[in-house]
């Protein structure tokens, strides 16, 4: 049995459905991550589950109770608020200890919590202090710092990090993954931020317009995307999407891509098929840019590795990486390339793409062309 | 910025003509003030023979004295003290319940929003502009049936309804900026629709509860109409004493007496204005510091 169990959740603010059935089953100990562009209703479901918005209709069982009608304050859920929203006029102590005081723990009690959160998060000095006189990432402790003390069942967090800067930022992200790992509790963490999304979630929620897009492991969200937005929507840079036609060569089905004056046969190893369906069809093809390297950096006992002289577009070194860029279908494609000795643009260099890695999707309807549809299938070929 | 910029721009003729001005202009305000007060510590015969903007040659209290204790106002002599006390417990009572209860409906209008939330506030809102002959024969009618008419109970009520809709303004407003985050956050911690206000939101308040304060203090107390209408004898606010008194003086017209009374009537305001005015500031800066 599920742990939280968000049950065809709907949410309508008067004629607007802003939430269009979700569900999502996470279990103890789990770090679930909303996710997706700003307005796809996060924080709508994020309240729900908070019972700071009511639930138009489906039902959220929390340990296996229904919680659709309980008070936000009897649900044993504490939340991190974007905006912090510590209470203005008083002092560190009390905000932290504000939640124990109004469920009557005694004083000496709360003030020996206090103290203990206070040592986990490193703030002991603080206390006495009004959040006015906190910096942001003070701030964002102390927030944390609230949630802690109860000692809730689930934690909500609701782009907790979105207003530190950069540096900080990562700081804090490495911060709340240990804290995670070290308490183990169940928390639900909305950001429109996929990087974050990777780094701390041990599920994923992919959501657009109010519609859950993917439920998985960051790893199965990455390699094995249920449709074209979330392949889109996860990774930096994202992932190659190129036009090409499914055919029959010699009875080995290959994807052809048109590449300047030839045309690649990219041969089908994933979701074969599915794809056999397709022969003659028009379908996008999506390569991640890992998946398309030189012939030297190819990891050969992946799977099968398909390689092509291709001319060089541009090429854009990060350090760690060099990106090369080539056409293909008429669009710009990113190969993540070992640095060293750069090809030239307009020169010729030779390419190797992992097409193991490789998948396909619907055109028109956007969805993944695959074999199994199971989105909690283990991921097939890929591995890191 | 340089600190020799400002000091330089300060005597430039431009500057040193609008000083002028300004202080002109603040000595013609302040000059009824300093006549009324020096009028008050002068003899009736210096008065009478004197000039009006002179320091007085002999300082007396008599005239506070007078007036305070011993005027008469209609066919009682016993100054008009009674009448402050009455103004005190009008303005207090009044002042304390429209200003929760504004607080209260700011609260509602913005915190806990219900069907219909807007046109209500319009409602309220229209209230501010009412003029207040309008509602004189109304009102009169209720206090009748409620058997509040002619008593200071009665000026309260009349100033607590009519106070509601500027209350309600200002905290509405001043509420509307104040993050919903905090009341979300309060209601995960368990605390309820009381606590939340007194614990999180009022303590937060302090510059529009002194804006509240002044607007509805002076007003109450400087109220000379309803007063007059609803309250009359020894009931009266002082305003209204102050008004009797000035026209019942029999034979010729005490006013240094008067000039005395006029600024007992008004010290209240002035002093409301020197204590606030401060935290007034302070909590302006103290708003503009933080985040
Ligand atoms: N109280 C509300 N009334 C009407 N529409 C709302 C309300 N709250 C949110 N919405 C709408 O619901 C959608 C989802 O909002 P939200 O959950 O805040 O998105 P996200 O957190 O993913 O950015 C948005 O289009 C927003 O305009
Ligand atoms: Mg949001």
């Amino acid at each position: 049995m599920s742990f939280l169990h968000i049950d065809d959740v709907h949410k309508h603010f008067g004629e607007t459905h802003v939430l269009k059935g979700i569900d999502i089953e996470i279990d103890k100990g789990d770090f679930l991550v909303l996710v997706g562009p700003s307005g796809c209703g996060k924080s709508t479901l994020l309240n729900m589950i908070a019972g700071l918005d009511t639930i138009s209709e489906g039902e959220l069982r929390l340990d296996g109770r229904r919680i659709n009608e309980l008070h936000p304050s009897r649900r044993d859920i504490a939340m991190v608020f974007q905006s912090y929203a510590l209470y203005p006029s008083m002092s560190v102590a009390g905000n932290i200890g504000f939640g124990l005081e109004m469920r009557k723990v005694p004083k000496a009690e709360r003030r020996a919590a206090i103290q203990r959160v206070a040592e986990l998060l490193q703030i002991e000095n603080l206390l006495s202090r009004k959040p006015g006189q906190l910096s942001g990432g003070q701030r964002q402790r102390v927030a944390m710092g609230r949630a802690l003390v109860r000692d809730p069942q689930l934690f909500l967090f609701d782009e907790p990090l979105s207003n530190l800067d950069a540096k900080l930022r990562v700081d804090m992200r490495t911060e709340i993954k240990q804290l995670h790992q070290r308490l183990g509790t169940t928390i639900v963490y909305v950001t429109h931020d996929q990087i974050e999304a990777m780094t701390l979630a041990t599920r994923i929620a992919v959501m657009r317009g109010g519609e859950l897009q993917q439920l998985g492991t960051p790893q199965a969200v990455y390699d094995d995307p249920n449709n074209l937005f979330v392949a889109g929507f996860m990774g930096s840079p994202s992932m190659n999407l190129v036009p090409a036609r499914i055919a029959d060569r010699d009875g080995k089905l290959v994807a052809l891509v048109e590449a300047g004056e030839t045309t690649l046969a990219l041969p089908i190893v994933r979701d074969r098929e599915a794809l056999e369906g397709w022969c003659n069809r028009q379908v996008m093809l999506g390569l991640r840019p890992e998946a398309i390297t030189d012939p030297t950096s190819a990891n050969r006992d992946g799977g099968e590795i398909f390689e092509a002289d291709l001319e060089v577009e541009l090429v854009e070194p990060t350090g760690a990486d060099l990106y090369v860029v080539t056409r293909l279908g008429g669009i710009s494609v990113n190969a993540r390339m070992r640095p060293g000795s750069p090809p030239q643009p307009g020169e010729d260099t030779r390419f190797a793409f992992d097409v193991s890695r490789m998948v396909a999707f619907d055109p028109e309807s956007e969805a993944r062309i695959r074999t199994a549809v199971d989105a909690d299938a283990p991921v097939q070929a890929a591995s890191a | 910025m340089s600190a020799a910029t400002p000091a330089a721009r300060r005597f430039t003729p431009a500057r040193m003509l609008l000083y002028a001005i300004l202080l002109f202009f603040a000595v013609l305000y302040l000059l009824p003030l300093y006549v009324m007060l020096t009028t008050s510590f002068k003899t009736l015969a210096e008065i009478q023979q004197g000039n009006m903007l002179a320091l007085p040659r002999e300082w007396t209290a008599a005239p506070w004295r007078e007036a305070w204790g011993s005027a008469c106002i209609g066919l009682e002599c016993s100054g008009v003290k009674g009448y402050f006390f009455n103004s005190i417990q009008i303005v207090v009572p009044a002042v304390l319940i429209s200003g929760l209860l504004g607080a209260f409906n700011g609260y509602v209008l913005t915190k806990w929003r219900f069907r219909g939330h807007k046109i209500v506030f319009g409602l309220i809102l229209f209230s501010c502009f009412i003029p207040f002959q309008i509602i004189l024969l109304p009102m009169a009618r209720v206090l009748g049936i409620l058997h509040l008419a002619n008593s200071t109970s009665g000026l309260v009520l009349v100033h607590i309804v009519y106070g509601i809709g500027f209350t309600t303004l200002f905290f509405r407003n001043f509420y509307a900026s104040f993050p919903d985050e905090l009341v979300r956050a309060a209601q995960l911690d368990g605390a309820g629709f009381f606590r939340i206000f007194f614990r999180i939101l009022l303590p937060a308040s302090v510059p529009i509860i002194v804006v509240t304060v002044i607007w509805q203090f002076t007003n109450v107390w400087n109220d000379f109409l309803f007063g007059v209408s609803f309250a009359s004898g020894d009931s009266a606010p002082i305003t209204v004493a102050l008004n009797n008194l000035v026209n019942s003086s029999t034979g010729v017209k005490a006013y240094n007496v008067n000039m005395a009374a006029a600024m007992v009537a008004a010290v209240p305001t002035l002093i409301v204005y020197i204590l606030a005015g401060k935290y007034f500031l302070r909590g302006l800066m103290s708003g503009s510091v933080k985040g």
